[in-house]
């Protein structure tokens, strides 16, 4: 990881920095669509950056000349928000995703390999040619595919370090070549629906070249079918996904879809309409299964028990709340979200239900916040409704920040009318008119679809004035976060809509009372306005009943890291994790044993195996010493190594801190280094006392809940795994994980051939055809490249201290 | 009215009134330092922390509002021991020294830096009366001491200490004939005036003192700044003159609000050990502005923000703002200004709010 990076200092990166005079009529442009109000900053830093490639000097002054925006100003909140930069950066940006899962998958390790290729040191983040510029970014949600990568647009899944050329010259080949993924012809009587997810995930999968495929399939040979892009089907490891729907009964299910197979696959099922079309299929058929073994492979040729097989287990102790109609919900069509139920709890709220009945309802429902507190949903509303202020506001918080958590994405860009309907659901029952979606700007298709969704909703009179000739009004708009974990706390998320630096402050005054310009701004985040219309159309009854005595209904959760089957899920509260990890997630990966699974991100703390009967409820989970959190749940094997998992996470809150309180800015950096010496066996047993006892004082000085649950995976690390800690200290890591104590060794069932010296990136291995090679200690620098492309398994990682205690 | 309790004392609090004031009507004085009344408060330091016993967790009762049946304690152990741990995590980044090396090691407890200062500004007569309060006639120490002002002294590392001893030695010499049956007056000089009536004259080795090691070369190189000669060394002292060109070559390790910092108050009342290993959260910098005489040092700076909020920053005269993120967030002038371009009418109000020596008068 490159060092404490300073944003404002000027590099040697030879960019050329654009021209005065430009840069001004640039800012004025700007202006005139943003407005130029104080609390407009961030906006208007946005679209500067997007269209400058980053913030010249000049340009900020400029803007402080023509607006109220004064310089102090300015100069915190851009050097405040990580989206922001003051140096020019290369023509294509290469995010190297940081995130949990990608980290447990290695992504130090790709992000040194793309370093080294590029030719970046460490002390830059562009090449010397300008083309690239590198960033390690913290979660880009994709987290079923770790190691991710993502190059502008282009997402690229299980990526390994090796293929880092590769996937460069892929991604300039595919400049200039747009996918046809627009299907025109939608006839209205169709032999079959064929839908295929559309969600980030799928797409980094290759889900968009699938599309394109379909429809070229689709032109040649004239089927009579629908083409429909289809929300987050959740089934992240089995994706492209494509189902072909002939009527109510008749559903085939096919995964991990290849291109070249998409024309049998669908040729199976559907028939052309011409005989000429049916002939030359016939034709090509055959001469296929002449002339390649692929076919033999060919999904087509399973029977449709096996390819379901894992389907069924992945969602069969599933239960759909928040995900209802997942997989079959267009998230571009209003039309469809209203004939399947879409909007009929809004229309019972508005038209049959008087406010204080349906906060009643969501109060007894037993309703708990999805966003990690669990704050009683009802009882917030029902603050919220109590006050009295000129304009009352509800956010909807989709600053989903946990690295290892995606579950509001996949919301987002799935169910945008969903979201919506929740959002006048809580507006019209606690008297609020205002609503803003706060999506972060890492998630720019989320953004998108919820914009495409309010702009329908408007047009078709469900947002606006006079909603459904209710008398109801409410005006609903998007804020694109700027890049801020500590944002997804409630008052520093109000800080950065009113222009400022993100920085929380103590409650009370709470939001829901003085908020939003010191109006009443109710809070909740995005699953938890979900789950609103289903209560609703389904009632408390049926909400109550899925649970434990405490936590109600059901929780989206985000499965990743070591685990054979990761994706979303949906499932009842009380579920155990063995139940999630062995019966859905079909058990750890790669035959490896199960260790520890981290529930909550970096507030969250990690659960061992040994406890694995523990019920996922907000209580049981905080007895544990962990968090419910967000959802972002990963399964770590033994290959992981809990003080590298606590360091990981220390880093992610060190660098996400605020700085504002002394325990958490000064605190977590100090708790950093401690973890960062024992991982380097640099440590002393007596420190881990130290290190405890530090814990518990960030833990009860911090201002926000960021810096009081920052310690979490360093405590519940010390409570499951103290010998772990303990053997760092006497200098060996168990897992073999932590660099600086382990060392990379050839045995003698080496064949001599050569596959290591050719993959080792700094010649640390000799090249001796047909002899035992090995690795000079002083050069390797452990990328692990050398073991990964080993044909008989022959590299091992050992102690260094050859105290193997196993 | 809101009716609380703190320390076991009933208080009544008015609407929207915070612990810490309530706490002041009950008699109960809690520290603070990030705290001034009349700016808006921001729960930065977190030296004000209280104890809220019902909900069993701390809360800074700088901006923690009083609230029905609240039980406060404001001076139990655990709340005694969280400040501390506090100001020990303030020291920790704190990469300044409260009282120059040469004084500290000097057997004698004389104020070296101060006469070097005095020297290098001409004031000859102050200099002398320094010298005259500290050595008795007869008595001048260095003739026999090994110098371990000199070796202590951090120009050493650069290129060769400040001939301390021999500055001394003259001084003394000279300030016995001269001060002979004169008054004794310190003058318009406040520092000098300090100096001889506080209990740190001599240097009083118990109070608190903030204390770092070796100087990296960028330290170094900011430090200095501080010089305000030529550069001329002189080994030999033979008149006033050539005591103060060398005397210029000091690089003021003091501090200047050494008599005047909350920090260093807090740390001696909760006695707290100066924290080894210091580590500054951002490249090592003294910014001076010569026209106003502001003078801003980043490694004194605790981050508390009270020069943010205590001035107004206007396009036409931008103020000090935060500059990134968590723990390398540093005070700044503007990304868009020079440093020597800010506060030019509101340098005073600056210095005065500043809780710690990062902000000071240069001269």
């Amino acid at each position: 990881m490159a060092g404490e990076e300073d944003n404002t200092t000027t590099r040697n990166c030879n960019c050329q920095p654009a021209d005065t005079q430009n840069i001004t009529s640039v800012v004025d442009e700007v202006l005139k669509e943003t407005g130029r109000e104080k609390d407009k900053v961030i906006l208007i830093l946005q679209e500067v950056q997007k269209r400058l490639n980053y913030l010249p000097s000049e340009a900020l002054k400029h803007i402080c000349r023509v607006t109220d925006i004064t310089p102090g100003q300015i100069s915190g909140v851009s050097t405040f928000y990580s989206q922001f930069r003051h140096i020019p950066a290369g023509k294509h940006t290469i995010k190297i995703c940081a995130g949990t899962a990608c980290h447990v998958k290695g992504s130090q390790l790709i992000s040194e390999a793309f370093r080294r290729v590029l030719k970046i040191d460490d002390s830059q983040n562009t090449s010397p040619d300008n083309l690239f510029s590198i960033e390690e970014v913290a979660c880009l949600g994709c987290c079923t595919l770790a190691p991710v990568v993502q190059i502008d647009e282009k997402t690229y899944g299980h990526v390994r370090p090796t293929q880092t050329d590769e996937i460069i010259q892929d991604f300039l080949q595919s400049q200039g070549k747009t996918l046809n993924t627009t299907d025109k012809n939608q006839p209205d009587i169709i032999d079959a629906e064929v839908r295929i997810g559309l969600g980030s995930c799928c797409v980094a999968g290759g889900s968009k070249e699938i599309l394109s495929r379909l429809i070229e399939i689709k032109e040649i040979y004239d089927l009579n079918i629908r083409l429909k892009p289809v929300g987050c089907v959740g089934v992240c490891n089995q994706t492209p996904l494509l189902e072909i729907v002939r009527d109510q009964n008749n559903h085939v299910r096919y995964t991990n879809v290849k291109k070249d197979q998409v024309e049998e696959i669908l040729l199976k099922h559907i028939k052309p309409r011409s005989l000429n079309k049916r002939m030359k299929y016939r034709i090509n058929d055959l001469a296929d299964t002449f002339l390649s073994d692929d076919m033999l492979n060919s999904p087509v040729n399973l029977s449709s028990d096996l390819r379901e097989k894992y389907l069924n287990n992945f969602t069969k102790n599933q239960i759909r709340q928040a995900t209802v109609n997942s997989g079959i919900l267009s998230p571009a069509s209003l039309d469809e979200y209203l004939l399947l139920d879409g909007f009929r709890a809004l229309k019972k709220s508005l038209f049959f239900s008087k406010p204080a009945e349906i906060i009643d309802i969501i109060l007894r429902s037993g309703l708990r916040g999805r966003g990690g507190a669990g704050f009683l949903t009802g009882r917030k509303w029902d603050i919220s409704s109590g006050t009295s202020g000129n304009v009352k506001y509800v956010v909807c918080n989709g600053d989903e920040g946990d690295p290892g958590a995606f579950m509001d994405r996949m919301l987002l860009e799935s169910f945008p009318f969903r979201i919506i309907e929740g959002m006048l659901i809580a507006g019209y029952s606690t008297g609020a008119s205002e609503g803003i979606f706060y999506i972060r700007a890492e998630y720019p298709l989320a953004v998108t679809r919820v914009r495409n969704a309010i702009q329908l909703c408007y047009e078709k009179g469900f947002l606006g004035k006079n909603i459904l000739n209710s008398g109801f009004t409410f005006n609903a708009r998007i804020f694109e976060g700027a890049g801020a974990f500590v944002c997804g706390e409630e008052t520093a998320l109000i800080a950065s809509l009113e222009g400022k630096r993100g920085t929380p402050h103590l409650r009370p005054p709470y939001p829901a009372v003085k908020g939003f310009f010191g109006n009443p701004t109710l809070v909740n985040n995005v699953e938890t306005l979900a789950l609103v219309p289903w209560i609703i159309n389904n009632g408390v009854e049926a909400f109550s009943s899925v649970g434990t005595e405490k936590s109600k209904g059901t929780k989206v959760f985000a499965l990743a890291g070591k685990i054979s089957k990761g994706g979303l899920i949906e499932v009842p509260m009380g579920i155990t994790i063995r139940e999630i990890i062995e019966e859905i997630g079909d058990g750890v990966a790669d035959g490896r044993s199960f260790k520890a699974v981290q529930i909550g991100g970096p507030s969250g703390g990690c659960i061992p195996a040994t406890m694995s009967d523990t019920p996922i409820d907000y209580e049981e989970l905080t007895k544990m010493g962990a968090m419910m959190g967000s959802g972002g749940l990963v399964v770590l094997d033994d290959t992981d190594c809990m003080v590298d998992m606590a360091k990981y996470f220390l880093t992610f809150t060190h660098k996400q801190s605020c700085g504002k309180c002394t325990f958490c800015r000064i605190g977590t950096k100090h708790m950093l280094d401690m973890l960062t010496r024992l991982s380097e066996g640099k440590a002393e047993l007596s420190e881990i006392d130290d290190l405890e006892r530090l814990c518990q004082y960030v833990k009860d000085g911090s201002l926000c809940g960021l810096g009081k649950t920052a310690p979490n995976p360093v405590i519940t690390g010390l409570r499951y795994f103290r010998e772990e800690y303990e053997a760092h200290a006497k200098g060996y890591c168990p897992a073999k994980k932590c660099r600086e104590l382990i060392k990379y060794s050839i045995s003698d069932k080496c064949t001599g051939c050569t596959k290591c010296y050719q993959e080792c990136p700094v010649n640390a291995i000799g090249f001796k055809p047909y002899e035992r090679h090995e690795i000079d200690q002083q050069l390797c620098t452990k990328c692990d490249n050398c073991r990964v492309v080993c044909p008989v398994n022959a590299v091992e990682i050992v102690n260094q201290n050859d105290k193997d205690q196993n | 009215m809101t009716k609380i309790r703190i320390n076991n004392i009933e208080v009544e609090a008015g609407n929207d009134q915070t612990i810490l004031d309530a706490a002041l009507m009950a008699g109960v004085s809690i520290p603070t330092l990030c705290h001034k009344d009349g700016v808006e408060h921001y729960s930065s330091c977190m030296v004000c922390m209280v104890k809220d016993n019902k909900k069993n967790n701390y809360i800074p009762s700088c901006t923690a509002l009083a609230q029905e049946d609240m039980d406060i304690d404001a001076s139990g152990e655990e709340v005694i021991s969280i400040r501390k741990k506090a100001i020990e995590l303030l020291l920790s980044e704190h990469r300044a020294e409260c009282e120059a090396q040469c004084r500290v090691v000097c057997p004698g407890g004389y104020n070296i830096p101060l006469m070097n200062r005095l020297l290098a500004a001409g004031d000859i007569e102050k200099a002398m009366m320094l010298s005259f309060s500290e050595v008795k006639s007869g008595e001048i120490k260095c003739l026999t001491c090994a110098g371990y002002c000199e070796n202590a002294c951090r120009r050493k590392k650069i290129d060769a200490p400040v001939s301390i001893r021999n500055i001394k030695i003259f001084v003394a010499q000279h300030s016995d004939k001269y001060t002979e049956g004169k008054l004794l007056n310190s003058g318009d000089s406040k520092e000098l005036s300090d100096s001889l009536n506080t209990e740190n004259h001599p240097y009083n080795k118990k109070q608190f003192s903030s204390r770092i090691g070796r100087l990296e070369t960028s330290e170094q190189n900011e430090w200095l700044k501080e010089c305000t000669g030529d550069r001329t060394r002189y080994r030999t002292i033979t008149d006033f003159k050539t005591a103060g060109d060398e005397a210029a070559n000091c690089m003021r390790c003091d501090c200047r609000a050494a008599a005047d910092c909350r920090l260093r108050e807090l740390a001696g009342e909760f006695s707290v050990k100066d924290p080894k290993g210091k580590v500054v959260n951002s490249p090592v910098v003294k910014k001076i502005n010569h026209r106003t005489g502001l003078i801003f040092e980043n490694a004194k700076c605790i981050k508390c923000g009270l020069c943010v909020r205590v001035c107004e920053d206007r396009t036409d005269e931008p103020a000090l703002c935060f500059i990134n993120r968590g723990f390398i967030s540093i005070i700044s002038e503007p990304l868009t200004e020079e440093f020597v371009n800010i506060l030019a009418t509101q340098t005073d109000i600056c210095i005065d709010v500043c809780p710690t020596g990062a902000l000071s008068r240069f001269k």
